[in-house]
């Protein structure tokens, strides 16, 4: 079903593209790993400077080194938020896109005891990391006492669909930088929690995709015919629906990562979800609020970001030209790289 | 409608150029706007918390006394003069005030001595927020009204220090008819209600009824005696002080500088952000900014547009930056290690990177320039890595294979030296501080790690000792070296943020206060410094200098003590002919 073209030639733009973002890729992995350590001597140079070729910020932190300790903050923030982000996407639009509101059904045992869980962690809130240990225990206490009890062997379906659409709508509703600005208001600040907070608020729009995709491929006949012999549905799922819209995700992948890039960036420089030792290309944009005639504090992040995120929309328009534009969902993704 | 229609567009055209014509510079502006970097923690009188809710109270409420620095000294404000003083036995003081006739409440009530001994009441009332009065006017014991004399009365104080003379006038005058307008509390003798425990009925009563009126945000419910009154407040935003039509001491001939009150409105505009708050003043949209950083500053100064339009003051200050260590923690527990890390601050480099080399390094909290007490034998703070180092090993910590440091601790079980350096977010200065001290602390093998932290939340969690370690600014005065809030151990729990106390220090605390030989008070203070810098529960980084940049078309008197300006004296410059 699912049409390939051979990849084309490359153009200059997307080898300029490619090799732009190997040298982030690089500059990642080469840069110090020790925190900048400030030369006080050296305030607010202009680049140029023997000790300080790109100059410094207004706490005499070396912008070079910022630049390169930046980019790996930016790698590791953005790759593994990116990537669990379409895990999550994938996982629940596809689950809803297949299983509708009628294809999963449990027993009353298994969805109270999952109900009492999810209101367990619910309570739990913030302090949910120190405490999780808790939750199993709720789990298996609900579990154990309703089957002791003998309730809740009757099966009933579980409007999936509905709810996934729902929590969709409801994390959209909010604007995403609000959201994540909450979020990141409650928790220390650290490089781990920045990628989970950026996970959790931004896997609707993959999530929305897949689920269009699947919907597409679940309503084709060999489909139908595979349910009428009897295929269960994971092997559905993963044999026949996954391998027809995997390609949804490979073109959604370097846009989230630039989106991510730019929730990264924005609020380094509002001060808030990274620790201060750690460098990013948000960080030094902030710093010219201290010093506002310091042009070059703007200048080489700018750059740095435009680059990137640019690269990264050149690759998505590229994976989206290799794939054949057949499936409606691609022009819509098209549409968003447009966009 | 003919002759309607030219009517009309005369009137549209006047008022298009009325509307767009520039307002006349020389024109006097009765409302001025300061910028303000955060909003008072408290509008509460018995939780001043920080320089924004002092600034407030100064200018809605009178104490008895205000300190000029001027005149390096307390002068009489709602008192007519300064008290007469007698001595009763070795311990004891009676303060005698008599209060300014004219002054009057905002209902036209005479301010009595009854209100004085109702304010000391609440200022002892058991549950209520008086943590922070108990540690600063703990020793006034009881007050004598005269029965002759209504605006007449006798503080009796433990003590006999010239201190206690002025810090007994200086704490704001609240009125019975609010809070108390059936007296109530009248009833009840000030030693009494300090040995109330637990509160009788009519003491818990009226508590309840204090904190019904949740004046931490509804500063209007409880109206001074000073020359303002809170007109409008919006957390975040601004905060509106409007001048009282008929405020008591305009009925005054000649009024002295501190019953001096000239804006008709004062608007205090909320931009925490420093960048910010130059575009604004260099737009127009604030008259005054104190408290600049050096760097923007000294841009400011050199740029030939804004000369035109604004002035600049500086003045030496007696605020400083220090780094507190909390002393609660095991791993701070002990004098060496405080020491330690104090060597972990490069001073010198400090000063010029972020005060432009314009602030004065100092051995302890008082400044260099009270020469006559200040302890000028003492050596500066001076970066040594390899002097850190060594008291370290001293202190009984052990290097690792890792290369963190660790030692037992109270309970036998190793404990690694690892720090939190919380401080005010968003402020270069104390940034910069940290980023140097963590650097530096890195390299010897201390993990730091930096908290920038909102003011507020800040200040709750250094009251509460969740701070390891942090970097903020102390304010002082010349007039009054009564450390009993900082560093004494009544001050625990509330002001005393370090958690700091011995006997020692206590007792030393103790006898500067209560002396008033200048030559015994100097013997004394230099005591109290070695022992501070022995024993460090902060360490002084330097003495600021204040930085005010105003609109040229104000004269602003600047001042030493926060926030660097007398907000009631401020005027427009009177226009040349």
């Amino acid at each position: 079903m699912r049409q390939l073209c051979f990849p084309r030639s490359f153009s200059l733009r997307q080898l300029l593209a490619a090799g732009w973002l190997l040298l982030v890729v690089g500059a990642a992995t080469w840069a110090p790993s020790a925190a900048l350590a400030p030369d006080l001597a050296h305030i607010s140079q202009p680049p140029g400077g023997t000790e300080h070729w790109l100059g410094t910020d207004p706490q005499g932190l070396d912008v070079w080194g910022a630049l390169l300790q930046g980019a790996r903050t930016l790698v590791l923030v953005s790759v593994p938020a990116s990537l669990l982000t379409l895990l999550l996407g994938t996982i629940l639009g596809s689950a809803a896109g297949f299983l509708r509101n009628s294809g999963w059904q449990v027993s009353w045992r298994s969805l109270s005891t999952l109900l009492l869980t999810a209101l367990a962690a619910l309570v739990l809130g913030p302090r949910l990391v120190p405490a999780s240990a808790w939750l199993p225990g709720v789990a298996a206490g609900s579990w154990i006492l309703l089957g002791r009890l003998r309730l809740g062997r009757r099966r009933v379906a579980v409007p999936l669909d509905a709810l996934v659409l729902g929590l969709m709508s409801l994390l959209e509703s909010v604007p995403l930088l609000i959201l994540v600005l909450a979020a990141a208001a409650v928790q220390r600040p650290s490089l781990g929690g920045l990628v989970v907070l950026l996970s959790l608020t931004c896997w609707t729009t993959p999530a929305r995709l897949m689920r269009a995709a699947t919907l597409q491929v679940s309503a084709q006949p060999y489909l139908e015919a595979a349910r009428a012999a009897g295929i269960p549905t994971g092997r559905l799922l993963v044999r026949h629906i996954w391998p027809n819209t995997r390609h949804v995700l490979l073109v959604r992948f370097p846009l989230t990562i630039a989106l991510l890039i730019g929730l990264e960036t924005t609020l380094s420089f509002l001060g808030v979800g990274l620790p201060p030792e750690v460098s990013s290309w948000g960080q030094l944009l902030a710093a010219v609020r201290f010093a506002p005639t310091a042009w070059w504090l703007v200048l080489w992040p700018g750059i740095m970001l435009v680059s990137t995120i640019l690269s990264l929309h050149i690759m998505a328009q590229n994976q989206a030209n290799d794939v054949t534009p057949t499936a409606g969902i691609l022009s819509k993704i098209n549409e968003t790289i447009i966009d | 409608m003919k002759r309607l229609f030219p009517g009309f567009f005369v009137l549209l055209l006047t008022v298009t150029f009325a509307s767009c014509s520039t307002s006349d510079s020389n024109t006097v502006t009765p409302a001025f706007r300061i910028r303000w970097a955060q909003d008072p923690d408290n509008l509460d009188p018995l939780v001043v918390s920080n320089g924004s809710a002092f600034e407030i109270a100064n200018l809605t409420y009178c104490s008895l006394l205000k300190g000029i620095e001027g005149k390096t000294d307390f002068v009489p404000w709602l008192a007519q003069s300064f008290p007469t003083t007698q001595r009763l036995n070795d311990s004891l003081l009676l303060v005698t005030y008599q209060l300014r006739p004219e002054a009057t409440w905002d209902n036209g009530s005479p301010v009595l001595a009854r209100d004085v001994a109702f304010t000391l009441k609440v200022m002892n009332c058991p549950g209520l927020p008086i943590e922070m009065d108990q540690a600063m006017f703990g020793f006034i014991r009881d007050i004598r009204l005269d029965s002759t004399d209504a605006r007449r009365f006798t503080l009796v104080c433990v003590g006999q220090s010239p201190d206690h003379v002025r810090s007994s006038g200086d704490f704001s005058i609240l009125p019975e008819y609010v809070l108390d307008p059936q007296g109530k509390l009248r009833d009840i003798t000030l030693p009494n209600l300090r040995q109330a425990q637990p509160a009788g009925p009519v003491v818990a009563d009226f508590a309840r009824r204090y904190q019904a009126l949740q004046l931490q945000n509804h500063p209007e419910r409880l109206p001074g005696c000073g020359p303002y009154r809170v007109s409008g407040w919006q957390k975040g935003r601004y905060l509106t002080l409007t001048r009282k039509p008929q405020w008591w001491a305009d009925t005054l001939p000649a009024p002295p500088h501190v019953l001096q009150a000239f804006p008709e409105k004062l608007t205090y505009q909320i931009i925490p952000d420093a960048a910010t708050a130059t575009l604004a003043l260099r737009r127009g949209e604030i008259d005054l900014y104190s408290l600049m950083p050096a760097a923007e500053f000294t841009r400011l100064q050199q740029s030939a547009t804004d000369q035109q339009r604004l002035q600049f003051y500086t003045t030496d200050s007696h605020e400083f930056l220090a780094a507190g260590f909390d002393v609660r923690k095991s791993v701070l527990r002990d004098a060496l290690t405080r020491r330690a890390l104090s060597q972990l601050f490069d001073v010198p480099a400090l000063i010029q990177a972020t005060q432009q080399g314009a602030a004065v390094a100092s051995v302890g909290l008082i400044s260099p320039r009270v020469t006559a007490y200040y302890h000028d034998s003492l050596p500066l703070l001076d970066f040594s890595p390899v002097a850190a180092v060594e008291l370290l090993r001293q202190a009984g910590w052990r290097r690792a294979g890792t290369g963190s440091w660790t030692r037992p601790n109270a309970q036998g079980q190793p404990e690694e030296l690892r720090l939190g350096l919380s401080y005010r977010a968003g402020e270069p200065a104390y940034e910069t501080a940290a980023r140097q001290f963590s650097a530096a602390a890195r390299g010897v093998g201390i993990a730091v790690e930096l908290r920038p932290t909102e003011q507020s939340v800040l200040s709750r969690q250094l009251r509460a000792g969740e701070t390891d370690m942090s970097i903020r600014t102390f304010s002082g005065n010349p007039f009054s070296y009564d450390f009993t809030p900082l560093l004494h151990s009544k001050g625990i729990g509330a002001s005393n943020t370090t958690g700091f106390s011995l006997p020692a220090s206590d007792q030393l605390i103790e006898q500067i206060a209560a002396t008033d030989d200048p030559a015994r008070k100097t013997r004394l203070l230099r005591k109290f410094q070695l022992l501070l810098h022995q024993q460090r529960p902060f360490t002084v980084l330097y003495f600021l200098r204040y930085r005010v940049a105003a609109a040229r078309r104000l004269s602003v008197p600047v001042t030493g003590l926060k926030p660097g300006y007398e907000a009631a004296r401020i005027r427009t410059k009177v226009s040349q002919p």
